[in-house]
C-alpha cells in the first residue's frame, strides 16, 4: 500500500515537473545564441513511443476503428430511408448502427454468455470467419402506428483483429496466451474462412486536387480533378487544344470552349471571365483572348445561350438514379438548358459544393484550373509532379470496406423495398404488414454478410456503383517468418498497370523521405510500384471539415463568394483552399499559417490537419482529409529543439507518453506537403535560425524489413533490396503460438538465436524475440574448389549440433462429409491383411478412430486418415432406408484415404477434429518433419549476400585459429568485391568484438557502433583490430599463408531446400491425352527436351538421339496406314479400301496420330503418303 | 630429430595445454586431428519415447538427449561398437540404457540430465550367453555412462546440462540408448569442444605473411606460446622446420583430457613412432600407438 501511495506520488510529481518544463525552457537562463546545440541524448525513445500509439500496422487497424465508428454511421445516414411507391405512407428509418464484439456463428449449447465468444484462433483452426454482428435500430410504419425496434442484425461484418471491436484489444500477455495468441503478432488483418486476410493499402492520385499535366509532343496542357464525394465520382479537364482552352467530361460528349462553360456558369461578360482567370496580368490575358473569341464566333453570349449550347452536348442516358419514383421509364426529355443546368450542378465538378443554384463557387474553380493551365503553359516548371508523394493517397482497408459496405448495403436495401412493394401492392391483407419479418428475413439470407466474406476472400472489389472492378485488393498474410508477415502488413500496392514502360511512377521520389522504404521493393516486374511504408509514417484518416473552414475564417480569411477576379489574383492575396475547394483569400498568409500550426499545436484543431503555403500558386493549403502520409517531427523554435533532456528524462521513466509531446506542442505531425514547406534538421548541430523542425532519428527513412540490416548506409543500395526480399523468406519463429498453428505449410528454425549485431529497428519491432537465423563464425577464404559462385561450406559438426535445423509442418484437411441423400463418409480402422491376420503395414500408423496417432512417424505411402465414402455420394434420390440405422450396412463405401506423399518420412504432429459452420466435420491433420541442412540448401547473410551450400566439410579438416575456433561456414571472397557489401564486413568486426567483450552490439543505419571502438575491442583481447585472424589448415596443420576475415555473421536459412525440389524421372506417369510424359515434379513428370535443346541435335545432325528422344522415349505409337489410300487402318485392315493388301505398320508419335485424327474431325483429310527407305 | 618429447605446461579438469616436440608437423596435425574426430566416447544414439508433453517435439528432444556428454573413461576397451558386437540388438556390452522419466506436478521445472537414470543391464538384457565377455565390463572407469556435471565433477558450481522446461501438467518419459562412435560419424561423440594447436609463434618459418598497415610487431600481438621460443634473429634460416607444437585441447567432458591424448590411435606403423611422454603431472604415460 506504502509503495501504491508513494508510487503515485512519485507519478504526480513527474506530471508536475512536466507542465512546468515548457514554461522555464522559453526562458534563455543565460545562454548565448552562439552556444552550440546540445545533442538531445536518447531522443530516440520517442520512437518506441510513438510506435506504442501509432505507426507499422496502426494504421491499419485506426482505419478500421474509424470505419466501424464513424464511417458507418455517416453511410447509414446517407441511405437511411426506404420508402414504398405503392404505400406513400409508409416507411422504414434506420436510426442507428453499430457493429457488436466477434461471436461465433453456431453457438454452444445452452444459456451461458460465453457461448458466443470466440477468439481468432479458434476462427484459424476451425475455418469459419471472425466476425461481429452488425445491428440496427428501426422505425417503420405498421398500418398506422410508427414502431422503433432496437438491435436488428443485418448482417455480419468480419472484424479486424486488434480493432476496438476484437477481442484481444488491450488484453495482457496472459490474457493472451489463455486465447492462444501471440502478444507479438500485429494484427490488422482479418480471418475469413480460416485464413488471414490482409487488405494491402492502396496507392491513389489524391481526389479532388488540381493536378496539371503536359503532353510535350502534342503541346496539351491540362488541368484534371478527379471529384469524389458520397454520392458521384467524376474527372473534369480543362485543357488546351490548338492554343485555346476547352473544359472535357465524361458526361459531355464533345469539348466545350472554356469561355462558354464560364459563361454557363453564370460568368457572362467577357471582361469578368478575363478578370476571373487572368486578373490584371497582361501575359496571361494575351493568351487567354483567343477564348473569348471563340464562344462570340459560335453566338453565345449569355448564361442561357451557353446552358442551351452545352445541353445539347450532354449525354442524357444517365442512369435513373437508385429510388426515384417512375420504377425504370425514362421520364420525359427536359430542355437541354435544363440538362446543362443539371450536369453542371451534379455531375461537373461535383466536389465543389454549392448553395441552392449559386454557380459562383463553380465558376471560380474553373477559372482557377483555366489559370493553372495558362501558368504551366507560360512557365513549364509550373506543371505538377503525379509522381509527387504529396500529390498521393493511401487507401485502406476502412476506406475499402467502407466502400463495400455503402454497396452492399444499398442492395440490402433496394431488395428489402422489392419486397415491401410486392406485398403492399397485394390490394387484401388479413393483418397488417410488419416489415420487420422482411428485415430478418434478409438479413438470414446473409447478402452482407456473404458479400463481405466474398469480398475479403477472393480480393475482388467490384462496386458496379463506383464502376470499380478491382482484383487482388486481398492477399494471404504470409507465415513464413514474423518479418514476412511485418512486411505485408506495411506495404503499399499501386493502381498503376504493371506493363506501362514509363520509369517515373516507379523512380524513387526525394518526397518520400522519410515516409516510405527507399530500400523495400520487390525487384522486377513490381518494382517501385510495390512500396513499403517507413518506420515513423502515419496514414491519417478523414477529419471533419466544416470546424476547420470556420477556424479559417476566424482567422481573417475572407469569403470567395464575396471576391471579384483581380481581387482573387492580386499579387498580395493568397488563396486559401481546404481539402482541395476555394475557401476565401488572405493578403497574409504567413501569419495565417502560423497561427493555424498554433491552434494545432495547442490541440484546437487534430493534429493530422496539415497547413502550408504554396508560393508558386500563391495558395494556403489545408488538407484534412484522410490516406495522408505523415510522419513526427520535433518542432524547433528560435533555433533551439522543443524537446529537452528533461522531457526524455520523463518519458523513460514512463511518466508521460507519445502523446503528451504532442499535446504540449514539442513535436508534431507533418505530412508530404507541409514537410516540404518546412526546413528541417536532421541533427541538432545543423539548426539554423531559420530551422523549423528536427527529426527524431534518421534511421527512421528505414521500413521495419529493411531495418534488420545491420550498417544498412555502408552497402550497395541494391543489395540492401535484396535483403528486403529475402528477410521475408528467412525461416526462423513465426509467433509465440506458432505450435499451436496449423497452416498449411510452415517453417520453424529448432534453434534462432537474436543476432549479435542489432539495431534500433530490431529491438522496437521484436525481432530479437521473433528472430530468423543464427550467429555463424565466418571464416572469409576460398576453400575447396565448390564454392565457386557463392556456394559456401558448411561445417558438418555445427549441422550436427543443431546449426541451421529447421521444422517443416504441413497441413492436411479432410471433410467427413454428409450428403444430401442422408448418406455419410466414415472413418474405418486398418483393415486385417487375409494372409497374414494382421493390417498392411502402410496402415501402421493408424488408431482405432482411423486417424494416425500423434507422435507415429510415416512413411511414404502410409495411410494417416482411412477415410470411406459411400459409393452413391452423388446420388441425389433420397433413400429412407439409409437414415435408419439399422440398414447402415445396405450403404457401399469405397476407400478414399489420406496417403503420405512426401519422399521423406513424416511425423504426425497434430490432430485436429471440429466442426464447422454447415455442420461437417472437419479433420486437420498436421505434419512434422524435422531437416537438417544439406547440400544446396540455401542461406543468405543479411546483406543480400545469398549462397548455397557447396560442401559440407568434416571439423577436423576445417581451419582453425589458435584458441581452436572453427569456422561454421567459409564464406567465399569473390562475393565481396562486385557487391560492396562492406555492412556485412563491420558487422563482423562488430559482432566479434561483441562475443569477446560478451555483449551485443548495435548496427543501426547511420549510427551504430563505430569500427574504431570495435577495432579497440579486438585490439584489448588479444585480436588483430582488422578482424583479421591468423588461422591454420585443418588439413595439413601448416598456417594458411594469408590472413583470414574470420568471426560471426548472421545467417538466415531461406526456404528454398533442395528437398523440396529435387527431381527426376526414368519412368513413370504419362498425359492420358498425348501419351506424352507428365510435366512437373508434382505430377513426377518428365525432363524436357526442349526447343533449343532439339535444335543443337538438329545441327549436330544427331538424328538417331532426336528419334529416340522425341518419340521413341516419349509417345512412340504403332500405326497401320493403308499405302492405298494413305489413311489409318486399324489391325492390318483399310476400313476405306476394304482390303489388308497394302496396309503398313509404322512408327509414329501418338501426338502426330492425335493430329491426324483431329484434323479428320475437321473434315481434312491427311494422307500419308510412304514411301520405302 | 631428438626424442619425441611432450611436455604438460597445464592441466585443468577440462583442459589441457601441452608442448610437443621432437615429431614432425605432419605428425603434430594428425595427432590433432584424431583427438578431434576419432577418439570414441559413449553418446546416447536411440531415444525411445512413450511420453512427450512438453513444448520440444520428439526430434528435438532426442537430438538433445545425444548432445550430453556422457563420461566414457576406457571406452576404447570398455565396450564394444555395434557393429562389432555379436548380439542383435543391443546388449550390456556395446549398449548403455537409460531412462528418463519426469512429470511437473507444481509450478516449472527443468529438466536437465541429472533427471537421466542409467538402468543396470540386468534389467534389460537377459541375453547373457550371446555374448558373454565379462571383462570388457571390468575396464570401464569409473562413472562409466554417468553423464558429465554435479555427479562427475566435485565442483560445487558445476550445473547438469538443461534438456528443456516442463509446466505444471507436463510429462516426458523415454528409454535412451546409448552407444560407442566416434566422432566422424556425428559430433555428438567429440570428446573435445575445441583444440587449439600452433607453431612457430614468431613466425621465424615464414609459412605465414601477416598483413599489416604499417608495423606488423604492433598490429600482430603475440600469442602466448611466444615466450618459448627465442625471438627471430637476423638471418632467415630457410632449412628450419617446425619443433614445437602448442596444443589447448578442451574437453566436453565425457573423456578427461589426459585420457582423450593417451587414447588416440594413429593410424600410422608402430615402429615408426615411439613416444615417451615427461609429464609434470603424471611420471609416465604412454601414447598407446596401436596397429
Amino acid at each position: 500500500m506504502e509503495a501504491f501511495r508513494k508510487e503515485r506520488e512519485e507519478r504526480e510529481a513527474d506530471r508536475a515537473a512536466w507542465e512546468a518544463l515548457g514554461l522555464e525552457s522559453s526562458k534563455w537562463s543565460g545562454k548565448n545564441l552562439s552556444d552550440p546545440i546540445k545533442a538531445v541524448e536518447d531522443k530516440w525513445l520517442l520512437l518506441p513511443a510513438f510506435l506504442k500509439v501509432k505507426g507499422l500496422v496502426k494504421q491499419h487497424v485506426d482505419s478500421f476503428n474509424y470505419f466501424v465508428d464513424v464511417d458507418l454511421q455517416q453511410i447509414l445516414k446517407a441511405n437511411n430511408m426506404v420508402s414504398s411507391d405503392v404505400d406513400p405512407r409508409f416507411y422504414i428509418k434506420y436510426t442507428h448502427i453499430s457493429v457488436g464484439p466477434p461471436e461465433r456463428a453456431d453457438p454452444d449449447q445452452g444459456e451461458s454468455p460465453e457461448r458466443f465468444s470466440v477468439t481468432p484462433h479458434e476462427c484459424r483452426l476451425r475455418d469459419t470467419t471472425y466476425s461481429g454482428r452488425i445491428v440496427v435500430n428501426v422505425e417503420y410504419i405498421r398500418g398506422t402506428k410508427k414502431i422503433i425496434r432496437r438491435g436488428i442484425e443485418i448482417g455480419r461484418l468480419p472484424i479486424m483483429l486488434r480493432s476496438n471491436k476484437c477481442v484481444l484489444t488491450g488484453k495482457s500477455e496472459a490474457e493472451l496466451a489463455r486465447m492462444q495468441e501471440c502478444p507479438l503478432d500485429p494484427g490488422g488483418y482479418f480471418v475469413v474462412k480460416g485464413t488471414e486476410k490482409v487488405i494491402l493499402v492502396q496507392e491513389q492520385l489524391s481526389k479532388n486536387r488540381i493536378i496539371v499535366e503536359t503532353d510535350p509532343s502534342k503541346g496539351v496542357v491540362m488541368a484534371s480533378v478527379t471529384s469524389s464525394t458520397h454520392e458521384r465520382k467524376s474527372k473534369t479537364y480543362v485543357l488546351t487544344k490548338k492554343g485555346k482552352i476547352y473544359l472535357k467530361h465524361n458526361s459531355v460528349s464533345e469539348d466545350v470552349p472554356i469561355c462558354i462553360v464560364l459563361k454557363a456558369l453564370g460568368v457572362q461578360s467577357d471582361k469578368e471571365i478575363l478578370q476571373l482567370v487572368c486578373g490584371h496580368n497582361e501575359d496571361y490575358r494575351e493568351a487567354f483572348a483567343a477564348n473569348l473569341e471563340d464562344a462570340a464566333r459560335l453566338g453565345v453570349f449569355t448564361q442561357r445561350q451557353a446552358l442551351e449550347y452545352m445541353g445539347a452536348r450532354v449525354k442524357v442516358n444517365r442512369p435513373r438514379p437508385f429510388g426515384a419514383p417512375g420504377g425504370g421509364m425514362q421520364g420525359p426529355r427536359r430542355p437541354a438548358w435544363e440538362e446543362a443546368m443539371e450536369a453542371l450542378a451534379t455531375i461537373v465538378l461535383a466536389h465543389v459544393e454549392m448553395e441552392g443554384m449559386d454557380f459562383r463557387p463553380k465558376a471560380v474553380y474553373v477559372a482557377v484550373m483555366v489559370r493553372r493551365v495558362l501558368m504551366a503553359m507560360k512557365d513549364e516548371k509550373l506543371v505538377d509532379d503525379r509522381d509527387y508523394v504529396g500529390n498521393k493517397r493511401l487507401e485502406l482497408a476502412g476506406q475499402l470496406l467502407a466502400l463495400l459496405f455503402e454497396d452492399l448495403f444499398k442492395k440490402f436495401n433496394q431488395d428489402l423495398k422489392m419486397n415491401i412493394d410486392k406485398v403492399l401492392k397485394k390490394p387484401a391483407r388479413t393483418e397488417e404488414y410488419d416489415v420487420l419479418k422482411a428485415l430478418t428475413f434478409h438479413a438470414q439470407s446473409e447478402g452482407i454478410t456473404q458479400g463481405f466474406v466474398r469480398a475479403i476472400s477472393t480480393g475482388n472489389w467490384s462496386l458496379k456503383r463506383f464502376k470499380m472492378d478491382r482484383a487482388g485488393v486481398t492477399h494471404v498474410l504470409s507465415r513464413l517468418s514474423f518479418i514476412s508477415a511485418l512486411g505485408m502488413m506495411t506495404r503499399i500496392t499501386s493502381q498503376f498497370e504493371k506493363t506501362r514502360k514509363v520509369s517515373g511512377p516507379r523512380a524513387l521520389q526525394p518526397s518520400q523521405w522519410g515516409m516510405l522504404c527507399p530500400s523495400d521493393t520487390p525487384e522486377g516486374e513490381a518494382c517501385g510500384l510495390v512500396k513499403n511504408l517507413a518506420l515513423m509514417t502515419h496514414i491519417t484518416t478523414d477529419v471533419e471539415e466544416e470546424p476547420i473552414v470556420r477556424v479559417a475564417f476566424m482567422l481573417g480569411v475572407e469569403d470567395i463568394n464575396l471576391a471579384t477576379g483581380p481581387e482573387i489574383h492580386h499579387p498580395d492575396t493568397f488563396m486559401v483552399n481546404v481539402n482541395g475547394s476555394i475557401v476565401g483569400l488572405t493578403r497574409q498568409p504567413g501569419r495565417f499559417v502560423s497561427s493555424f500550426r498554433k491552434l494545432r499545436r495547442a490541440g484546437r484543431i487534430s493534429e493530422f490537419v496539415s497547413v502550408y503555403i504554396n508560393h508558386h500558386h500563391k495558395t494556403v493549403h489545408i488538407a484534412a482529409d484522410g490516406g495522408r502520409i505523415c510522419r513526427p517531427m520535433i518542432i524547433v523554435e528560435k533555433g533551439l529543439p522543443r524537446v529537452t533532456e528533461e522531457h526524455i528524462k520523463l518519458l523513460k521513466r514512463g511518466s508521460v507518453t507519445f502523446d503528451d509531446f504532442l499535446r504540449k506542442g514539442l513535436v508534431e505531425y507533418l505530412d508530404v506537403n507541409e514537410e516540404n514547406d518546412s526546413y528541417i534538421a536532421l541533427y541538432e548541430r545543423e539548426i539554423v535560425p531559420a530551422t523549423t523542425h528536427l527529426e527524431i532519428e534518421p534511421f527512421t527513412i528505414l521500413g521495419a524489413v529493411a531495418g534488420l540490416i545491420p550498417y544498412p548506409h555502408h552497402n550497395q543500395s541494391p543489395r540492401n533490396t535484396y535483403q528486403c526480399a529475402m528477410g521475408k523468406q528467412a525461416i526462423g519463429a513465426i509467433g509465440y503460438n506458432q505450435f499451436r498453428r496449423i497452416d498449411t505449410l510452415l517453417y520453424v528454425l529448432v534453434y534462432p538465436q537474436q543476432p549479435m549485431v542489432k539495431t534500433r529497428t530490431i529491438e522496437l519491432i521484436n525481432y530479437d524475440k521473433l528472430p530468423a537465423g543464427q550467429n555463424a563464425t565466418v571464416a572469409v577464404m576460398s576453400y575447396s574448389g565448390y564454392d565457386i559462385e557463392d556456394a559456401s561450406m558448411i561445417n558438418r559438426a555445427s549441422l550436427d549440433r543443431g546449426y541451421g535445423r529447421c521444422q517443416v509442418f504441413r497441413k492436411n484437411v479432410t471433410l467427413i462429409r454428409k450428403y444430401p441423400n442422408g448418406t455419410f463418409d466414415r472413418l474405418a480402422d486398418a483393415p486385417i491383411d487375409e494372409e497374414t491376420g494382421k493390417p498392411p503395414d502402410k496402415y501402421g500408423a493408424l488408431q482405432a478412430d482411423g486417424i494416425a496417432g500423434v507422435g507415429e512417424q510415416l512413411r511414404p505411402g502410409d495411410v494417416y486418415i482411412n477415410k470411406q465414402s459411400p459409393a452413391n455420394a452423388n446420388d441425389n434420390s433420397f433413400n429412407a432406408n439409409i437414415l435408419d440405422s439399422s440398414n447402415a450396412s445396405i450403404v457401399q463405401y469405397k476407400n478414399t484415404p489420406m496417403t503420405y506423399k512426401s519422399p521423406v518420412g513424416g511425423i504426425v504432429d497434430k490432430v485436429m477434429l471440429t466442426e464447422t459452420e454447415n455442420d461437417q466435420t472437419l479433420v486437420k491433420v498436421l505434419i512434422r518433419q524435422t531437416r537438417r541442412p544439406e547440400l544446396g540448401d540455401k542461406f543468405s547473410s543479411r546483406h543480400g549476400q545469398k549462397g548455397v551450400c557447396g560442401l559440407i566439410i568434416n571439423e577436423e579438416d576445417m581451419p582453425f585459429n589458435d584458441q581452436g575456433i572453427k569456422p561454421d561456414v567459409i564464406f567465399n571472397p569473390h562475393g565481396m568485391p562486385s557487391r560492396m557489401t562492406v555492412g556485412k564486413m563491420i558487422e563482423l568486426l562488430a559482432g566479434k568484438a561483441g562475443v569477446l567483450k560478451g555483449k551485443l552490439q548495435y548496427g543501426t543505419a547511420f549510427g551504430g557502433s563505430k569500427v574504431e571502438d570495435m577495432s579497440q575491442i579486438l585490439i584489448e583481447n588479444g585480436f588483430n583490430y582488422a578482424g583479421k585472424d591468423y588461422l591454420t589448415s585443418g588439413l595439413t596443420g601448416e598456417p594458411m599463408e594469408a590472413y583470414v576475415y574470420f568471426g560471426p555473421i548472421y545467417y538466415q536459412k531461406l526456404k528454398h531446400m533442395v528437398m523440396d525440389k529435387m527431381h527426376a524421372r526414368a519412368r513413370g506417369p504419362r498425359a492420358v491425352l498425348t501419351r506424352q510424359p507428365t510435366e512437373g515434379r508434382s505430377r513426377d513428370g518428365g525432363l524436357r527436351l526442349g526447343e533449343m535443346e532439339r535444335d543443337c541435335l538438329i545441327g549436330y545432325g544427331a538424328t538417331q538421339l532426336l528419334l529416340e528422344r522425341l518419340m521413341i522415349s516419349s509417345d512412340a505409337f504403332e500405326i497401320n496406314a493403308c499405302q492405298e489410300c494413305g489413311l489409318l487402318g486399324y489391325n492390318g485392315w483399310c476400313p476405306l479400301c476394304k482390303s489388308s493388301k497394302r496396309v503398313a505398320k509404322l512408327t509414329i508419335p501418338y501426338a502426330a496420330k492425335l493430329l491426324f485424327q483431329e484434323l479428320m474431325a475437321m473434315n481434312v483429310v491427311p494422307r500419308l503418303i510412304l514411301d520405302d527407305a | 630429430m631428438e626424442e619425441p618429447t611432450l611436455r604438460i605446461r597445464e592441466l585443468q579438469k577440462d583442459r589441457v595445454d601441452f608442448v610437443m616436440s621432437g615429431v614432425d608437423l605432419a605428425f603434430a596435425n594428425s595427432l590433432r586431428r584424431v583427438i578431434m574426430a576419432d577418439v570414441a566416447t559413449v553418446a546416447i544414439d536411440m531415444v525411445e519415447i512413450e511420453v512427450n508433453t512438453t513444448v520440444l517435439v520428439d526430434e528435438f528432444l532426442s537430438h538433445r538427449l545425444g548432445m550430453i556428454p556422457l563420461t566414457s573413461t576406457n571406452c576404447e576397451e570398455g565396450m564394444r561398437y555395434k557393429r562389432d558386437c555379436p548380439c542383435l540388438g543391443f546388449c550390456r556390452y556395446c549398449a548403455i540404457v537409460y531412462e528418463i522419466d519426469v512429470r511437473c506436478t507444481e509450478g516449472e521445472m527443468n529438466v536437465t540430465s541429472e533427471h537421466l537414470t542409467m538402468i543396470p543391464p540386468d534389467q534389460w538384457d537377459h541375453d547373457e550367453e550371446a555374448s558373454a565377455a565379462e571383462d570388457i565390463l571390468a575396464k570401464r572407469g569409473k562413472n562409466f555412462g554417468v553423464p558429465a556435471g554435479p555427479a562427475t565433477d566435485p565442483d560445487p558450481q558445476r550445473k547438469p546440462i538443461s534438456l528443456v522446461r516442463l509446466r505444471k501438467g507436463q510429462a516426458l518419459k523415454a528409454r535412451c540408448i546409448a552407444r560407442k562412435g566416434i566422432a566422424k560419424e556425428h559430433a555428438k561423440w567429440s570428446p573435445c569442444s575445441a583444440v587449439g594447436f600452433e607453431y612457430d609463434p614468431h613466425n621465424k618459418l615464414r609459412h605465414t605473411s601477416y598483413w599489416f598497415e604499417t608495423d606488423e610487431k604492433a598490429e600482430w600481438p603475440l600469442s602466448k606460446n611466444a615466450i618459448e621460443e627465442a625471438p627471430p634473429g637476423d638471418v632467415f634460416d630457410f632449412t628450419a622446420v617446425p619443433e614445437q607444437f602448442y596444443f589447448d585441447v578442451e574437453t566436453t567432458g565425457s573423456l578427461n583430457p589426459q585420457e582423450v591424448c593417451m587414447r588416440v590411435r594413429l593410424p600410422v606403423p608402430a615402429c615408426a613412432w615411439k613416444l615417451t611422454m615427461q609429464c609434470r603431472v603424471w611420471q609416465s604415460c604412454k601414447i598407446s600407438l596401436l596397429r
